[in-house]
């Protein structure tokens, strides 16, 4: 197993370069000049070329690709040109904001998706099942920003507005005064500021998981052994977790790492309604700003995100599923 | 068979006065239902806006093209009509082909029926516009009584410009339903010819070309659609279509070449190799058609993907050039006014939400019908 | 059984949910306490050795002033300021130009030498004094001797002279080189005459104090060494900057939040350390979400509310709305290289036939007044008069002079054409994301097809705009644009024929006549002898019309009624922040 990961590793290197290049050409070839952003009415030509040579964009395209090169090799992704930070710093910080929200979205969906699924795979044509199919379909036929929206002016405007008994914040991922909490106020904190963002990305999700569980879980149902479990006069019950849903999860399962991808695209909005310090905001903005360096250091990390995504998918398959083997 | 309304005779009268109607009245009431209202709403137009039908033979293209709807709307569905109820004893007893047996199949699915009804409406609707929208999209009335409230003159308000939203929505249904059928019809074909090439010629081509569907799949999207569509130049409907369409297609390649894989060794494919067809021909007319049934699917709900994406890339400002409004646009652009003119982006957003769901229950009941084993 | 469990799922959701509701009372109020130095400041920038060390160094001076009793009721409590911005170059005055940037520098974490009082006169702050030698050639600055850099140097004149040698570098590349256009800025430019006292020589003119008021001075004690190419990418601007103004930077986390602290040794001259004992700036982007943290109660300040925003800001019994006249102005610019837009008949009859007076009553909700020039409404040469009924919105006028200027609709498809058939078509091109601009731009279209005017509205990403108006071959007709006004006015760059080339000279109009007046303006010093002059040039350009001036925007800002002392003009939001204060029961 170790050697197969290892090799997945290695072979995915090549996949990231290529992503990683094609972006480059793709910014740098784009009309526009990222020294516009800093001149001023009041500046000489001189200054703005000054201005380019001080951010290194006096060389031309393929030498500047060529020390982009060199400097990854060596870990370095260069200085921001709108935050004046070193890249690899900035990603750090902002890194972990977004796998929060990420992986706290996609827990709550899976849990949420696949008791639904269930639900509606055990109750088949029945009015609950039709009515989860609809809402499910509704959450995810929405525009995201826009569910974000609503979910700030309902739960946080309209339920302070209106004197609810709870109410979320509608920004950022801590308080101000954070700082000063306790470790328990921080973790409650965190949590309270995770509520509303994370709720909009997984319903999102929810729906998804839940209408694949549910063919899943049908297949499953119709499957001999179901029929001979039936047939020794187990339980429903044990019938449905015992047997059925153990089988019908692992297509589930392989989800979690196709939808590691999709939720760096999805965040972007969240992030921007819910004012969360995060990955897929920063390259948005980057990008609008022309700050090249964070576009390529961003790009990177979400190309690396697909590659370990798809990579957590094959060994979740391998774990759940004991007929399949990497050796 | 039994026949509720007596002999064909008064059943072709009928037709002929409201077609769709016979097959109402026979329990049809996906394509009856579907038939009478457009036959009715249709004489309706006709009706109330002759002058503007009559005007729109030599005006602007999309005038032309929404008479032109018009008529053969009614044509159609008369004379559908009329042929299906006179020919109905025939059809019945007509071979069974798997298509149709998946038609039959998919009737069963209410749910899905009624999506796809609701899309035929709205394709119809977008079709039309210019015919019953009440106003013009880009006219703005005076600026110091913008922001009306729905009401009888503005159905649905007025926004921030004084415009009539909606005229707008129903002009912004052209943008969105275009923007996602011509960027699924992209991703669509290249997926399927590559998808096809790669499972059946197999060797380096199948090795080459997944090794790029695998990069176009690990690419950012979002990243590469937001640079190419803010970096360069201005942005045209159709550069957002190309973009939105290259970037999609890896899926479908996916799927079409695990469908090959496996045809491939289909004893008809290999009667075609040992008829000594060519094999492009072997590839273009006997390969590609039976894999459709799972292309159609991905690309049905590729059109409801692809409207939302389209509203995401108008939130983040990268949206149309105005004042040419899309339903994502609308929305993105009425979001800052959701506390004193809610109505600016709520019914863009629910014609989204509507039409969404419509193609995903389509899809649904598309995957249903045309896999043998999920019929029920 | 299948219900019970869906029961016991409703009751955990019920249980995060009230868990909650409970984490909203953890951050209400803390008790007002003695001075502490924060601890998040010791971890700003850890692993940079330039920051660990500057954070070290604060950390030993302000140990000292630990366990100091606030000095009065009004001390104490946090203020949380929002806006849609980060600060893009942080604290670092070498490389910005940024607005909130230069506010905070000015206001909050550095000084400047001189403030403006709301009359625009110059008032002492870092400089205690300063005189003007009798030909105005010399002026001499006596700094303080008691403010300090947050790590216990002292500020003094070398700290001045530095900041003035790094602004007139060309390797820096200070956006605003040019507020030293009139100074010497040769080897005898700047003299420091002892620690506290430096001189500088200049060619007399007009509003010579007034780069003072915007240059706020740095440590040359930290950056001396730094060699000027580098510095917009130094660490010290967003990730540990040691400024000597009233709050001590503390920490920045990146695209969310800047907080700051009282800094407990701000002179008393100055007023002490300030009242409130954090600041903190957030990054809101969007602006619904803005206002739902101003209405619940989670900022104290909602810099720039949009105007349709405003009224659900005065209907809350919880905030205030703040209006003012601002500096800045949106506009319409003209290019006059463009065979339609050559005439200046025909820029005229542009600006009259768009109802701006509507625009600024609809679109600002009347926060706004129709502009008719570059002076902005409060500064002392506004002479609103000018312009008033030449160029207002009169569409019959706007036809008549179309038709003067031989654009007629000759073939009847309601679009004007020349003599030569070129139709009178243009584009009119605003940035992404700026929906006011946007809506100009389509406000435009509508009203000037009623005079024969085809405008077609295009959008173009900011920094491709800034190209297409700013380079050669000027690749626009008209572009919307906004312009933010300086103390110092001075229309140079955008309109004398010397700059015709330059970057901002989008619209590429020459008069003599106008020349003269840039020339000459900036050198008259008496203001009541310079104002009929003013207006003389400004009714020069009401003429030329190289612009439609569209409306100067009142600054609107969304106040929490719990902040008191809050004094806001077009000086900045962040004027008086060191004299804000909270109601010990409101903390």
């Amino acid at each position: 197993m170790t050697t197969f990961i290892v090799r997945r590793l290695l072979g995915a290197i090549p996949l990231v370069l290529g992503i990683a290049t094609i972006i480059f050409f793709v910014v740098n070839l784009a009309p526009g000049d990222p020294a516009d952003r800093f001149s001023s009415p009041s500046m000489s030509p001189e200054a703005r070329e000054q201005i380019r040579v001080n951010l290194g964009l006096d060389q031309p395209i393929h030498i500047r690709y060529v020390r982009w090169l060199g400097a990854l090799a060596q870990g370095d992704l260069g200085v921001s040109f709108s935050r004046n930070r070193p890249v690899t710093d900035i990603i750090q910080e902002l890194l972990p904001n977004t796998l929060l929200l990420s992986f706290t979205a996609i827990g709550v969906a899976f849990v949420l998706g696949i008791l639904l699924g269930i639900l509606q795979a055990v109750r088949q044509y029945s009015l609950l099942d039709s009515i989860a199919s609809i809402v499910g379909l509704f959450f995810y036929s929405m525009p995201s920003f826009w569910l974000a929206l609503m979910m700030v002016l309902l739960f946080s405007l309209f339920a302070s507005v209106w004197g609810w008994p709870i109410y979320f914040p509608a920004s950022d991922i801590q308080s101000i005064d954070y700082a000063f909490l306790s470790p328990f106020e921080k973790v409650r904190d965190r949590l309270w500021h995770l509520t509303l963002p994370a709720t909009s990305l997984a319903l999102v999700l929810a729906a998804g998981i839940a209408r694949y569980t549910r063919a899943s879980m049908l297949e499953e149902i119709r499957q001999d052994f179901v029929r001979t479990a039936r047939a020794k006069g187990l339980s429903e019950r044990v019938v449905i977790f015992k047997h059925t849903l153990r089988n019908a999860l692992i297509p589930v399962i392989t989800l979690v790492g196709l939808y590691l991808p999709f939720l760096f695209s999805g965040t972007v909005f969240i992030e921007t309604v819910f004012a969360w310090p995060g990955m897929g905001k920063l390259v948005v903005d980057a990008i609008l700003q022309r700050d090249y360096p964070i576009i390529m250091g961003g790009s990177l990390v979400f190309a690396m995100m697909v590659v370990v995504g798809n990579l957590v998918a094959d060994v979740l398959y391998a774990v759940v599923d004991p007929r399949i083997r990497y050796d | 068979m039994t026949d509720r309304l007596g002999p064909r005779r008064s059943r072709l009268a009928l037709s002929a006065l409201l077609p769709g109607l016979p097959q109402l009245v026979v329990g049809r009431w996906g394509v009856g239902g579907l038939g009478l209202t457009v036959w009715v709403a249709f004489l309706a137009v006709l009706l109330t806006r002759w002058a503007r039908f009559a005007a729109g033979w030599g005006g602007p293209l999309d005038h032309q093209i929404a008479s032109l709807t018009v008529v053969a709307g009614l044509l159609g569905t008369w004379g559908w009509s009329m042929f299906d109820v006179s020919r109905q004893a025939e059809l019945e007893r007509s071979g069974i082909s798997q298509w149709k047996l998946a038609a039959e199949a998919f009737k069963k699915n209410r749910i899905a029926v009624i999506g796809a009804v609701v899309i035929v409406w709205v394709y119809l609707i977008a079709l039309v516009t210019p015919l019953i929208a009440p106003y013009d999209p880009a006219m703005q009335g005076p600026l110091m009584g913008r922001l009306v409230a729905p009401s009888g003159e503005f159905l649905l308000g007025t926004d921030h410009l004084s415009r009539d939203v909606f005229s707008r929505m129903m002009y912004g249904a052209r943008i969105s339903l275009s923007i996602g059928f011509v960027a699924v019809g992209i991703s669509v074909t290249i997926g399927t010819l590559l998808g096809a090439m790669a499972g059946y010629l197999g060797g380096w081509i199948d090795a080459v070309v997944m090794r790029f569907v695998d990069m176009v799949i690990s690419f950012p999207r979002l990243v590469l659609l937001i640079a190419i569509v803010a970096l360069f130049d201005t942005q045209s409907i159709f550069l957002i279509m190309a973009v939105l369409g290259f970037t999609q297609w890896p899926g479908t390649a996916r799927i079409v070449r695990g469908e090959v894989l496996s045809l491939r060794e289909q004893e008809f494919v290999e009667a075609t190799r040992a008829l000594g067809f060519s094999r492009r021909r072997i590839i273009l007319r006997h390969v590609i058609p039976n894999v459709l049934a799972p292309v159609i699917v991905t690309a049905t709900l590729g059109i409801g993907n692809v409207i939302v994406l389209e509203a995401g890339l108008s939130f983040l400002g990268l949206g149309l050039q105005p004042p040419t409004p899309s339903w994502g646009s609308m929305v993105a652009d009425g979001r800052d006014f959701l506390l004193n003119a809610w109505w600016i982006s709520t019914f863009p957003g629910l014609a989204i939400v509507l039409t969404v769901v419509a193609f995903n229950l389509v899809g649904d009941g598309l995957r249903d019908a045309l896999d043998p084993r999920l019929r029920a | 059984m299948r219900e019970a469990r869906l029961a016991r799922l409703i009751l955990v959701a019920g249980l995060t949910v009230m868990m909650g509701a409970c984490g909203g009372e953890g951050g209400a109020s803390r008790e007002a306490g003695p001075w502490m130095l924060e601890a998040s400041l010791a971890e700003a920038g850890s692993g940079i050795p330039f920051c660990e060390e500057v954070t070290a160094r604060v950390s030993a001076f302000m140990s000292q002033f630990e366990g100091q009793m606030p000095p009065s009721e009004r001390h104490g409590g946090a203020v949380v300021v929002a806006s849609i911005g980060e600060i893009p170059d942080g604290m670092n005055n070498h490389v910005s130009q940024d607005y909130t940037a230069s506010q905070h520098q000015s206001f909050v974490n550095l000084m400047t030498l001189v403030t403006y009082d709301e009359n625009q006169i110059a008032m002492p702050y870092l400089a205690e004094s300063w005189e003007v030698s009798d030909d105005a050639s010399e002026i001499t600055f006596h700094i303080r001797d008691d403010v300090y850099w947050h790590d216990g140097e002292l500020t003094d004149a070398y700290d001045v002279a530095y900041t003035f040698k790094r602004a007139i570098d060309p390797e820096t590349a200070f956006p605003n080189a040019a507020y030293w256009t009139h100074y010497d800025q040769g080897p005898d430019g700047v003299e420091v005459v002892d620690s506290f006292t430096v001189k500088f020589r200049m060619r007399p003119h007009a509003d010579y104090i007034d780069p003072w008021r915007a240059t706020a001075i740095m440590p040359e004690h930290l950056l001396g060494d730094v060699p000027s190419t580098e510095l917009r990418q130094h660490p010290y601007g967003t990730v540990c900057p040691v400024g000597n103004g009233p709050f001590i930077f503390v920490e920045h986390r990146e695209a969310a939040s800047w907080t700051f602290q009282a800094n407990p040794a701000f002179p008393a001259g100055l007023g002490g350390r300030p009242y409130v004992d954090r600041y903190v700036y957030r990054v809101i982007t969007e602006q619904t979400t803005l206002l739902t943290e101003l209405l619940t109660g989670g900022l104290d300040v909602y810099i720039r509310p949009m105007p349709d925003q405003a009224q659900a800001v005065i209907d809350s019994d919880a905030v205030d709305l703040l209006q003012y006249p601002f500096r800045s102005y949106v506009l319409v610019g003209w290019n006059a290289r463009r065979p339609q837009l050559a005439d200046k008949r025909v820029r005229q009859a542009l600006t009259r036939g768009t109802n701006r007076q509507e625009i600024v009553d609809a679109l600002l909700q009347g926060y706004g007044t129709v502009a008719n020039g570059s002076v902005p409404p409060f500064h002392w040469a506004y002479d609103p008069s000018i312009g008033r009924d030449a160029m207002s919105y009169d569409q019959d006028a706007a036809r008549a002079l179309l038709d003067a200027a031989g654009w007629v609709d000759r073939d009847g498809d309601g679009v004007r054409e020349n003599a030569e058939g070129v139709r009178l078509a243009i584009s009119i091109k605003y940035n992404h994301g700026n929906d006011m601009r946007q809506d100009i731009a389509e406000i435009m279209q509508a009203q000037l097809a009623d005079i024969g005017v085809e405008v077609t509205p295009t959008v173009v990403e900011w920094g491709t705009l800034l190209d297409q108006i700013g380079q050669s071959p000027r690749d626009f007709d008209g572009v919307v644009m906004g312009w933010v006004v300086e103390y110092k006015l001075d229309d140079t760059d955008l309109f004398h024929s010397r700059n015709i080339s330059a970057t901002y000279a989008w619209s590429g109009t020459q008069r003599p006549d106008i020349d003269r007046f840039l020339d000459e303006l900036p050198l008259v010093v008496d203001r009541e002898e310079a104002k009929p002059l003013w207006s003389q040039y400004q009714e020069l350009l009401v003429d030329e019309q190289p612009y439609t001036f569209f409306f100067f925007s009142d600054r609107l800002d969304g106040i929490n009624k719990r902040l008191r002392g809050v004094e806001m003009d077009a000086r900045g939001e962040w004027l008086n922040i060191k004299d804000w204060w909270i109601p010990a029961d409101l903390r």
